[in-house]
């Protein structure tokens, strides 16, 4: 029997993620719990602040997706004024979130997935990085990969003025054209980026799906769970990133609902643990039936294995090859292999390439009519966009000149929260049984939230995947036995 | 070439914001004598800042727990893994200077790293708190005694026939 211990978040490590392991009598474990450093303030800060600034504001408080908050803060902005975009401006927005896209998972890929499953993820920590990777696949593919990111974050800085924090979304619009001389310089940067989704795909099937070690991990039951999926399809059902309805899937695959962004608070709500300063989101209509997963639970995922598993497929054609391959080699659909995440962001580096090229190739993208002036006084908006990490919302309130009342978001991560606490924890007892952990036990339970790539408050400087972390083990009678920093 | 001052931080988050507020007023100081640069990147993103470079001061936020907040430490690349506590923004530092020379890229060979101990990096909106505030004329100090090391080294350096050294 163990004795119950009530954690205090307040007494949080600054700077740390936070996993503390609670240890039965067997030496394995009862339950693990991880907490994170959240931002506090946000809604204060955001008060009496022009709603225009909130793109640029939101995408500097996140440096992990700053593009995916200016695109969500932008969405919200057109509903705010009740302004739909010309053709062209939309475009030119899912351009540049398509270039995001193609550089954050590659970011992801290579410097986070790529450590565990090309190097190995019991491998010595001091393999475990770019350089190890780049020493199973090559040094040119370093170059290779340094080179693209350039390339692409050059476009950016054409494109909206600025790379990190681009000034370029505005209600109704965007700012600034795209130069129709610029788009040589868009359409070759696209097909360097569609090869270059075809060759990290080719070395995942190389490294990664022909190491049976990998697969066993990545179909391991230690890193499974059966929670419903949520992702952004477009009219045909196939994963969007930019612009679509909202989709829900059941466990067993079939769709249980959709619904526009702007709806999102009729089916999303949050929930509160004493543990834990995050809020978890759940489905609103089955309601919070404790951390479980299976139809019965309101639990849901998001992200890229979300994505895939909640759409009917891939709107080009590579990645839609790709998408079939995923599910024919995993036995079908939904996946529910948390590790899959990695493959399934792969699939989507490809879409998005091909996506970029689609709208590089096309002439309207390079239209100068960028801008529908706002008539209408604003109101309430509500934006939803795909973050790589998953549905983000962003909700303002404004008086009538525009300047903020109330503001909301619900970040990715928040999203997957409960399913991170759900991996987290059955890796932890997946991973320990003779009560003690050691740098490779470790690095087993963070495989399991490192596939969700969480964008915590304190992972807004790290290099992703490098969260420092602390971890307590206490025993049944609450003793702390063992901490294990990760710097 | 100038050696580049680099401010990491985020001026939205508190005290994240130490490096960044540093470097505007680095930058009135020693904009002649440096390339001063204000930036909220980690990780890989320095690395397209630093390349090119061949020495380099960067200033941040960290936080040990173990100092008062305000105190500044410095450490040399060398130092960097030995560092128990290093900021996350560049706890990617020593593996990009390793890739950079495994690629051969033009990488800073001299980087100093000033780093003020933080009160509150979470609180979006706050301003910085006092002792940190405080360290920015410290830090100029810190600063200027680099710069002079590294002109007087590019002084004591014998010309070379046929070369001249560019300014910067």
């Amino acid at each position: 029997m163990t004795r119950k211990i009530s954690i205090d978040p307040i007494t949080r490590l600054e700077g740390h993620g936070k996993i503390d392991i609670f240890l039965n009598d067997q030496g394995g474990v009862d339950r693990a719990y991880m907490q994170v450093p959240e931002l506090r303030g946000f809604e204060r800060f955001a008060q009496g602040r022009p709603a225009e600034d909130m793109p640029q504001i939101t995408s500097r408080i996140c440096g992990v997706c700053p593009t995916a908050h200016h695109m969500a803060g932008t969405k919200a902005l057109d509903d705010l004024y009740k302004v739909d975009p010309p053709a062209a401006a939309k475009k030119v927005r899912e351009l540049v979130y398509s270039i995001f896209y193609v550089e954050d998972h590659a970011l992801h890929f290579f410097y986070l997935a790529g450590p565990d499953f090309v190097v190995g993820p019991t491998a010595p920590k001091a393999q475990r990085n770019i350089l190890g990777v780049l020493g199973k696949v090559g040094l040119e593919i370093g170059k290779e990969v340094i080179g693209m990111r350039k390339q692409l974050r050059e476009l950016m800085t054409l494109a909206t003025g600025k790379v990190i924090h681009p000034v370029f979304g505005l209600p109704g619009g965007i700012s600034k054209p795209l130069k129709k001389d610029d788009q040589p310089k868009f359409v070759e940067a696209a097909r360097h980026a569609v090869e270059f989704g075809k060759f990290t795909l080719k070395i995942f099937n190389d490294v990664v799906l022909k190491n049976p070690q990998y697969v066993e991990y990545i179909t391991s039951e230690m890193y499974t769970h059966r929670t419903h999926y949520m992702g952004m399809v477009d009219q045909n059902n196939k994963v969007t990133f930019y612009d679509g309805m909202l989709r829900v899937v059941e466990p067993d695959g079939k769709e249980r609902t959709k619904f526009a962004g702007h709806e999102y608070l009729k089916h999303i709500a949050e929930h509160v643990e004493p543990w834990s300063y995050i809020k978890f989101s759940y489905l609103k209509d089955i309601g919070w039936k404790g951390f479980n997963d299976g139809p019965e639970s309101g639990i849901f995922a998001v992200a890229p294995l979300a994505r895939l598993n909640a759409a009917d497929g891939m709107a080009t054609p590579l990645a839609q090859e790709a998408y079939q391959q995923f599910y024919q080699t995993l036995g079908g659909k939904p996946v529910h292999f948390t590790l899959a995440t990695n493959w399934a962001r792969v699939i989507e580096l490809v879409y998005a390439a091909e996506r970029m090229q689609e709208l590089a190739n096309d002439p309207e993208t390079f239209s100068p009519n960028v801008r529908t002036l706002p008539t209408v006084k604003p109101d309430e908006g509500i934006g939803v966009i795909e973050a790589p990490r998953g549905v983000l919302i962003h909700h303002y309130k404004t008086d009538d000149r525009g300047i903020i009342t109330n503001a909301n978001l619900i970040v990715a991560t928040q999203n997957n929260a409960a399913r991170i606490a759900l991996s987290v924890d059955k890796a932890a007892k997946g991973a320990i049984t003779n009560g003690r952990i050691d740098d490779g036990v470790l690095n087993l339970v963070e495989m399991a939230f490192r596939a969700y790539d969480p964008c915590h408050g304190c992972a807004t400087h790290a290099l992703p995947g490098h969260m420092p972390l602390a971890v307590r083990v206490y025993r049944p009678d609450g003793c702390l036995v063992q901490e294990l920093r990760r710097e | 070439m100038k050696p580049l001052i680099l401010g990491l931080g985020n001026d939205l988050l508190s005290d994240d914001g130490i490096g960044y507020f540093a470097a505007r007023k680095l930058a009135e100081e020693f904009g002649g004598r440096a390339q001063v640069r204000q930036t909220s990147c980690s990780g890989l993103a320095l690395l397209d800042i630093l390349i090119g470079c061949d020495k380099a001061i960067i200033i941040d936020a960290v936080q040990t727990g173990r100092v008062p907040p305000g105190t500044i430490i410095e450490f040399g690349p060398h130092d960097l893994r030995a560092i128990p506590n290093p900021s996350p923004h560049y706890t990617g530092l020593p593996e990009m200077m390793t890739l950079a020379r495994e690629l051969r890229l033009t990488f800073p060979e001299d980087i100093r790293i000033l780093a003020v101990e933080a009160e509150d990096v979470h609180t979006i909106g706050g301003p910085l708190c006092a002792p940190v505030a405080a360290a920015i004329d410290k830090l100029v100090q810190m600063v200027n005694a680099y710069l002079e090391q590294w002109e007087k080294q590019a002084r004591d350096l014998p010309a070379i026939a046929g070369r001249s050294e560019t300014a910067g």
